[in-house]
């Protein structure tokens, strides 16, 4: 048999160079997105791609304010995904809430719903910030730092029950019912 | 600053509706205040007079006086001109109803589920009224931009979190 902890250095340092970005904007620093992507930053030069499809990219990049009906779909994104998979929050809304604090709509924690890797702070960040903070998450990737993934799973419980109080219990059956049959059919819209 | 076309439009759209008050705020801006009940009568009187184009049903909430005002933006596209149509009603939620104007600008639709969601002011009519819209399952029902929402209270509640909102403590750290 082959011990494949001897060849995780070499994972590691082939995950850090294909890094794939699930293209969900899910604040107002998508606005940031276009310059990463396009001629002036190119962060395809570091084999970084967006990636329609949650279920194959490992960096999930939390870009801005995260409202709870928000991170209903960022927490079913983030399990879908295979697992090693990290997280990059930007500006300072997911950090402590920012300029949205006192909000009756915006998370204030958002390591209590899910695991982060690297926060950068600022509102926004610029590109350069965010291109500083993915370095960051690489060289921690190599090292074996950012094991965010590996927290979710052993501290599942925890993480859950942070998520229900907020949500509500039984919060993922309840949006699949209310939503699956809209999708289906637009006739039988649910009134509730 | 008078502006004359407008002061025309004000004067042949307020024949029609003498129940009206209209004036020209200044060049392009257009406003009017009507009674509640006379809503949709005085819209068809406006898309009939060239505002085809609903911007907006915005409402402010004006606590002491027990009311909210509506304000319905509508647009002449040939003029550039855009018009307010105020209207206020009362502020109580069981009072708080107006008859929906869906059918004279479609896009009212949304608006008045906007307002309805936020504000609570019932659109009688609108058939979406009570499908779920911006808000999520634990705000429905709040009405959280009315003046009187007790903001932070529910914020402490909901998330049980953050030093900062300790008002007793001396030093922050964020």
């Amino acid at each position: 048999m082959v011990d494949w902890r001897l060849f995780e250095p070499l994972f590691n340092w082939a995950r850090k160079k294909s890094l794939w970005i699930v293209s969900f904007c899910t604040g107002c620093g998508g606005i940031e997105m276009p310059p990463l992507m396009t001629s002036r930053y190119d962060i395809e030069r570091f084999g970084i791609i967006p990636d329609p499809s949650p279920r194959q990219y490992d960096l999930f990049l939390i870009t801005g304010y995260v409202t709870p009906k928000t991170l209903k779909r960022i927490i079913i994104t983030y399990e879908m995904a295979p697992d090693p998979k990290w997280v990059l929050a930007h500006g300072s809304c997911p950090l402590n809430g920012g300029v949205y604090w006192d909000s009756y709509n915006a998370i204030k924690h958002l390591d209590k719903y899910i695991p982060v890797d690297v926060f950068i702070a600022g509102c926004m960040p610029r590109p350069e910030a965010v291109l500083d903070g993915i370095h960051k998450l690489m060289e921690m990737i190599e090292s074996g730092e950012a094991d965010g993934w590996k927290r979710y799973r052993e501290n599942y419980e925890w993480y859950r029950k942070n998520q229900d109080e907020l949500l509500g219990k039984g919060w993922r059956e309840k949006e699949a019912r209310k939503w699956i049959p809209w999708l289906v059919d637009k006739k039988k819209e649910v009134k509730e | 600053m008078t502006w004359e076309i407008g002061e025309e439009i004000v004067k042949k759209i307020l024949e029609k509706a003498p129940y009206a008050e209209g004036r020209v705020r200044r060049e392009r801006r257009l406003e009017f205040k009507i009674p509640a009940e006379r809503i949709r009568e005085f819209l068809m009187i406006m898309k009939e007079n060239n505002f085809p184009l609903m911007l907006q049903i915005s409402a402010v909430d004006w606590v002491r006086d027990g009311e909210i005002e509506l304000v319905y933006h509508l647009m002449n596209i040939e003029l550039g001109t855009h018009a307010m149509v105020k209207v206020r009603i009362p502020r109580d939620l069981d009072k708080a109803k107006m008859p929906t104007v869906r059918d004279i600008y479609p896009a009212a639709e949304t608006y008045e589920r906007d307002v309805h969601d936020f504000f609570g002011v019932y659109f009688e009519g609108n058939d979406k009224m009570e499908m779920p819209w911006i808000l999520d399952d634990p705000e429905r029902g709040l009405y959280p931009h009315r003046k009187d929402f007790d903001m932070l209270g529910y914020v402490k509640k909901k998330y049980k979190i953050l030093d900062r909102f300790d008002e007793n403590k001396d030093k922050y750290v964020i």
